[in-house]
C-alpha cells in the first residue's frame, strides 16, 4: 500500500452505527481500518463510553484521497441527518 | 416503608454522580456484570420452567402478549395527541414503554425473595416475549407517514442477538435442560450471589441515571408526569391480568412490574437505528431518568400492595 498522496480518513460517530460503516468501507475497497472506542462532548451531547449504544467510536481508514472522499461522501448522504457524525482526512506518509 | 437494601445501592451512584464523585465502574466490569444477570435471570427461570407443564402456558401467553401490545399503542396517541411530541419521539417513546427492563424485573424478583415469595418460572418466558413487539409496533408507528426505507434487519438481528435477549433466552434453555438437581454446582454463584451482584449493578445505573436526572427539566412537565402515571397504569392492566389467569401473587407483581418497565438498554439501540429522527435523550431520559428509579423505589411496593389487596378482595 505504500505509494504518494495517501490519506488517512478519521470518523467519529456513534457506537450503534460501527458494523454498519465498516460494511460501507469494506465494500467499497479500502484496504483496512481501525477502530478504537471514544468518549467525548459535542453538538449531539455527552457520549459516554459505559454505555452500549451511547459511546462513539473513531474509525480510521488509510487510503487513497479519490477512495477517501468517496467514503466521506457515502457516509455524509446516509448518516449525517439523522446521527452524530465526524469526518476528518490528513495526509500521511506510510512506513511500510 | 422499609426500601430493599439493593436500591439503595441506586442512590449511592445517584448521588456520587450528582456530587461529581470520581466513582466510576469500569466498563469491563459493567459488562460482566450485566452479562452475569442476564444470565442469572434466564436459569433461574430455566429451572423453574423445568418443573412446570409447557402446554398450558400457550393460552396465558398470549393474553400476556396481546396485553403487553396494548402498551404501546396507548401511549402513543397519549404522547402524539395529548403531548403534541413529534410522530418519531412518541413513536419510540412508546415502544420504550412498551418493552421491558431486566434490571427492574430483577429488583422485583429480589423483593419477592425476601419476602420468601414464590413465582412461576415462565415469567422469565415473558421477559424475553415482552421485549420485542413493542419494539415492532412502535417502528410501525413512526413509519405510518414518513418516508423512505427502514433498516428492518438490521434492527431485528439487533434485537434478537443483542446480548440480553440472546443471553436471556440462551439462560432459559440451559436452566431448563439442567433441572433442578443438575443445576446445583452452579447454585453459589448464579443464585446465592445474585442480589450481591446486582446491588453493584445498580450502583451503576445510579451513577449512569444521575447523568439523565441532571437532564430532567429539560423534558417538560407533560413527559415526566408520563414517565410516572403510564407505569402505574401499564402496571394495573398487569394485575388484573395476572389475577385473572389465576396466577400467584408472586407472579402476577412480576408481570406488573414488566408491564410497568421501560427498556433503556435493547429499545435506545433499536429505536436508534430504526428511528433515527427520534431523540434518544428524551426517551432514555424518561424511562433511566424518571421511571426506572420510580419503579424501584416506589413502583414495585405500589403495585405489590395494589395486587395484594385485589387478591385478599378477590380470593
Amino acid at each position: 500500500m505504500q505509494g504518494d498522496d495517501m490519506y488517512l480518513l478519521t470518523v467519529v460517530a456513534e457506537a450503534i452505527l460501527e458494523e454498519m460503516l465498516i460494511d460501507e468501507v469494506r465494500a467499497m475497497g479500502a484496504a483496512g481500518y481501525t477502530v478504537t472506542d471514544a468518549r467525548g462532548w459535542g453538538r449531539h451531547g455527552k457520549r459516554r463510553g459505559n454505555w452500549r449504544a451511547g459511546g462513539n467510536i473513531k474509525l480510521e481508514v488509510v487510503a487513497s484521497s479519490e477512495l477517501c472522499e468517496r467514503i466521506a461522501a457515502r457516509f455524509k448522504e446516509q448518516y449525517e441527518s439523522d446521527y452524530g457524525l465526524l469526518m476528518f482526512t490528513v495526509p500521511v506518509a506510510l512506513k511500510n | 416503608m422499609a426500601f430493599d437494601p439493593v436500591v439503595l445501592f441506586f442512590l449511592l451512584g445517584a448521588i456520587a454522580g450528582l456530587a461529581k464523585s470520581d466513582l466510576k465502574i469500569p466498563m469491563a466490569i459493567y459488562e460482566a456484570l450485566s452479562i452475569y444477570l442476564l444470565l442469572a435471570i434466564g436459569l433461574m427461570g430455566g429451572v423453574k420452567l423445568a418443573e412446570s407443564e409447557l402446554l398450558p402456558l400457550l393460552l396465558p401467553g398470549l393474553a400476556v402478549l396481546a396485553v403487553g401490545s396494548l402498551i404501546p399503542l396507548i401511549a402513543f396517541p397519549v404522547l402524539y395527541l395529548l403531548g403534541r411530541m413529534p410522530r418519531a419521539d412518541s413513536a419510540s417513546i412508546a415502544a420504550h414503554y412498551g418493552s421491558v427492563s431486566v434490571v427492574t424485573f430483577s429488583v422485583a424478583v429480589a423483593f419477592l425473595a425476601s419476602r420468601g415469595l414464590d413465582y412461576e418460572g415462565h415469567m422469565v418466558v415473558f421477559l424475553v416475549l415482552l421485549e420485542m413487539p413493542a419494539l415492532v409496533i412502535g417502528i410501525l408507528l413512526a413509519r405510518m407517514g414518513s418516508r423512505g426505507p427502514t433498516r428492518w434487519g438490521k434492527t431485528l438481528h439487533e434485537v434478537i442477538f443483542g446480548k440480553s435477549i440472546f443471553l436471556l433466552a440462551g439462560g432459559l434453555v440451559i436452566g431448563f435442560i439442567a433441572g433442578p438437581d443438575h443445576i446445583e454446582p452452579l447454585e453459589p454463584m448464579f443464585f446465592d450471589l445474585f442480589k450481591g451482584v446486582l446491588a453493584l449493578f445498580l450502583l451503576e445505573m445510579g451513577l449512569v441515571a444521575s447523568s439523565r436526572i441532571a437532564d430532567v427539566r429539560q423534558y417538560g412537565l407533560f413527559l415526566i408526569v408520563f414517565a410516572i402515571v403510564m407505569p402505574i397504569v401499564s402496571a394495573i392492566l398487569g394485575i388484573l391480568l395476572g389475577w385473572g389467569l389465576g396466577m400467584s401473587l408472586g407472579g402476577t407483581l412480576l408481570l406488573a412490574t414488566l408491564y410497568a418497565s421501560a427498556s433503556y438498554i435493547a429499545a435506545p439501540a433499536a429505536m436508534r437505528i430504526a428511528v433515527p429522527k427520534a431523540n434518544p435523550a428524551l426517551s432514555i431520559g424518561a424511562s433511566l431518568g424518571v421511571t426506572f428509579p420510580f419503579n424501584i423505589f416506589l413502583g414495585v411496593p405500589l403495585y405489590f400492595w395494589m395486587a395484594q389487596t385485589l387478591y385478599s378482595l378477590g380470593g
